[in-house]
């Protein structure tokens, strides 16, 4: 160790007459050139604040093609973008939950960005989107996908579908809407095609700020990456719990902040979009 | 023969804000008992003097030991008939101990003009005095005969008994409220209390750590294994503390920026008959851990 200015009273002190140590007395003082590389309790990694991102993806029939070949790059190139917005001080994990005839993980649980590989998707069946909602709900709780001992941020949940749900979707949404981790987390959606329906998509988010449309391949990529990557930057950014004056605020006001934050990134970001004149989805379906 | 150690580290966050560290710990060591105590000082706006609450929960909780062990024979005999009701009884005499200290530490030092500043009138009226000093407590007990614990609020306590396997086990106190978390400043705090007891199993070595700690982990089997580490480090307790305050000061850093405090009592002439069976487990819980992580990675589409 070098330059150590640990003080550590409680370690050396007297067994009879004891002495409770409050660090505002005995204060630890940290030393940036503490070294810690003989730590052999490093076996045990230091896990820093988490933020989980969970991707919604509609991989019914109607995605095959272009879609769903698109859908499959774009993800394996975002994930190093997402990557190094983890690499400060927040932990991010990756969850995808698929959703066609049957609902489907592609990992059994959050997996850190380091460790993500992308599985590419097949498309097929129909558009189960309530089921998706329920089984997002079931996952999204301290006893299952967020049962990290280390803090979380609120999720982000992105959507991405080309249609109208098959099945009763709103059954879904309102289990999910009961959710606190859905009432924190930030929302948004992508309708990729002519067929998805925006008012779908608002509801899902709850507000149309947070949907956007792709009509092409090139438009797919970079509506995807916008989402990603904007709703990460804040999804995992530390937002006070007291205004200008002290004045403590709830943690709703928060979470609403940061929602209403995202909504206006997302549209001042696919506003400065320079159109692409690359072949729209809907040409030849 | 009974031994211990305590730290608590201030974090990341509190040292950037110009906080003072909210979390105190403490440890005493008898011929007949061993107790290790953590506190975590709330530390928002309205707990503006849980630092200090944090040490008097802490010194609260050994002087409640410390007058129940005035006869230790005695209370030998007597704790294991009775159980549940002097552990109610210690509860209750710490609430005590605590409430005494907090009164009198208010009736020398007044709130100051400062402290009121950041209120209104009308805020600060609302606010009942023992809460300006609210804190959490847990407290971990090795006796000659039995091991028990008493926790109010969050935190975390870790007991590896004769197996060598680390377990949490206190049993959670149901009728607190879930979504209010409990403090020994609370007007009902004597029953907010959490506790367990065991006189079946012999302990090893015991830990109390605050919240700072549990947060800097990924999962809870990284939580567990990291009290079975440093318990096959104990017998060499002198050469390795200090890796222990620098891993505490490293996890309060790069982990939540939480304060951290961690206290721990053991047998260490139990330890050194268990001590094969303890690095045993350590090479078993590695093997566990690359298992879990193979399985982790597995897609399933």
């Amino acid at each position: 160790m070098s330059n150590e200015k640990i003080t550590d009273a409680a370690m050396n002190g007297a067994l009879d007459g004891f002495e409770a140590v409050s660090a505002a007395k005995e204060n630890t003082q940290l030393d940036n050139s503490l070294d810690f590389d003989d730590d052999p309790l490093s076996a045990t990694g230091v896990s820093r604040k988490s933020l989980v991102i969970f991707f919604l993806i509609d991989t019914s029939g109607s995605m095959k093609g272009k879609k769903m070949g698109e859908l499959n790059t774009v993800m394996e190139e975002l994930i190093p973008e997402i990557r190094r917005v983890g690499e400060a001080d927040t932990e991010v994990k990756v969850a995808v939950l698929t959703f066609s005839t049957d609902v489907r993980w592609m990992y059994s649980t959050p997996i850190p960005i380091e460790d993500f590989e992308w599985a590419r998707l097949r498309a097929n069946g129909v558009t189960s989107m309530g089921a998706a909602f329920k089984e997002l709900s079931l996952r999204m709780s301290r006893n299952s996908f967020l049962n990290s001992p280390s803090l979380s941020f609120a999720p982000v949940i992105f959507l991405m579908t080309d249609g109208y749900p098959s099945d009763d979707y709103r059954e879904g949404l309102k289990e999910l809407q009961s959710n606190s981790w859905y009432k924190f987390g930030l929302k948004a959606a992508l309708g990729i095609g002519n067929e998805a329906n925006d008012d779908v998509l608002a509801e899902f988010t709850g507000s149309k700020d947070t949907v956007v449309h792709a009509y092409s391949g090139g438009q797919l990529a970079q509506m995807i990456k916008i989402i990603a990557v904007t709703s990460s930057q804040i999804g995992s950014k530390s937002m006070t719990l007291s205004d200008d004056t002290g004045r403590e605020i709830g943690e709703e006001d928060v979470f609403a902040a940061k929602q209403k934050l995202l909504g206006q990134q997302i549209q001042e970001l696919v506003g400065s979009q320079v159109e692409e004149s690359d072949v729209p989805f809907d040409t030849g379906w | 023969m009974f031994n211990g150690f305590s730290h608590s580290v201030m974090g990341a966050s509190h040292e950037k804000t110009g906080l003072v560290c909210q979390d105190s710990s403490a440890y005493k060591v008898t011929d007949h008992y061993a107790v290790a105590v953590v506190a975590d000082g709330h530390g928002s706006k309205k707990h503006f003097r849980s630092h200090i609450g944090s040490k008097y929960a802490v010194e609260s909780t050994i002087e409640a030991i410390e007058r129940f062990y005035e006869d230790p024979e005695q209370f030998e005999e007597n704790f294991p008939k009775n159980h549940k009701m002097i552990l109610r009884n210690i509860e209750k005499q710490i609430i005590a101990n605590w409430n005494n200290k907090v009164e009198k530490h208010l009736k020398e030092n007044p709130v100051t003009a400062e402290e009121k500043s950041k209120f209104t009138d009308e805020e600060f009226e609302k606010i009942l005095p023992e809460s300006y000093y609210g804190s959490t407590l847990i407290a971990a007990v090795a006796g000659k005969k039995f091991t028990f614990g008493v926790q109010i609020g969050d935190g975390s306590l870790v007991a590896l008994f004769d197996d060598g396997k680390a377990v949490m086990p206190m049993e959670y106190n149901e009728s607190a409220p879930a979504n209010v978390t409990a403090s020994i400043c609370n007007s009902n705090a004597a029953t907010m209390f959490s506790s367990f007891y065991t006189d079946k199993k012999h302990l090893i070595a015991m830990y109390a750590s605050t919240d700072g700690l549990y947060t800097s982990f990924g999962s809870e089997y990284d939580f567990l294994d990291y009290h079975t580490i440093i318990t096959g480090q104990l017998t060499n307790l002198e050469t390795f503390r200090q890796v222990i305050v620098n891993n505490l000061t490293k996890r309060s850093r790069y982990g939540t920026e939480d304060d951290i405090s961690l206290s721990c009592v053991f047998d260490s002439d139990f330890l050194t008959e268990k001590e094969s069976l303890i690095k045993e487990k350590i090479e078993e819980n590695k093997k566990l851990a690359a298992e879990r992580k193979a399985e982790l990675l597995k897609k399933q589409v």
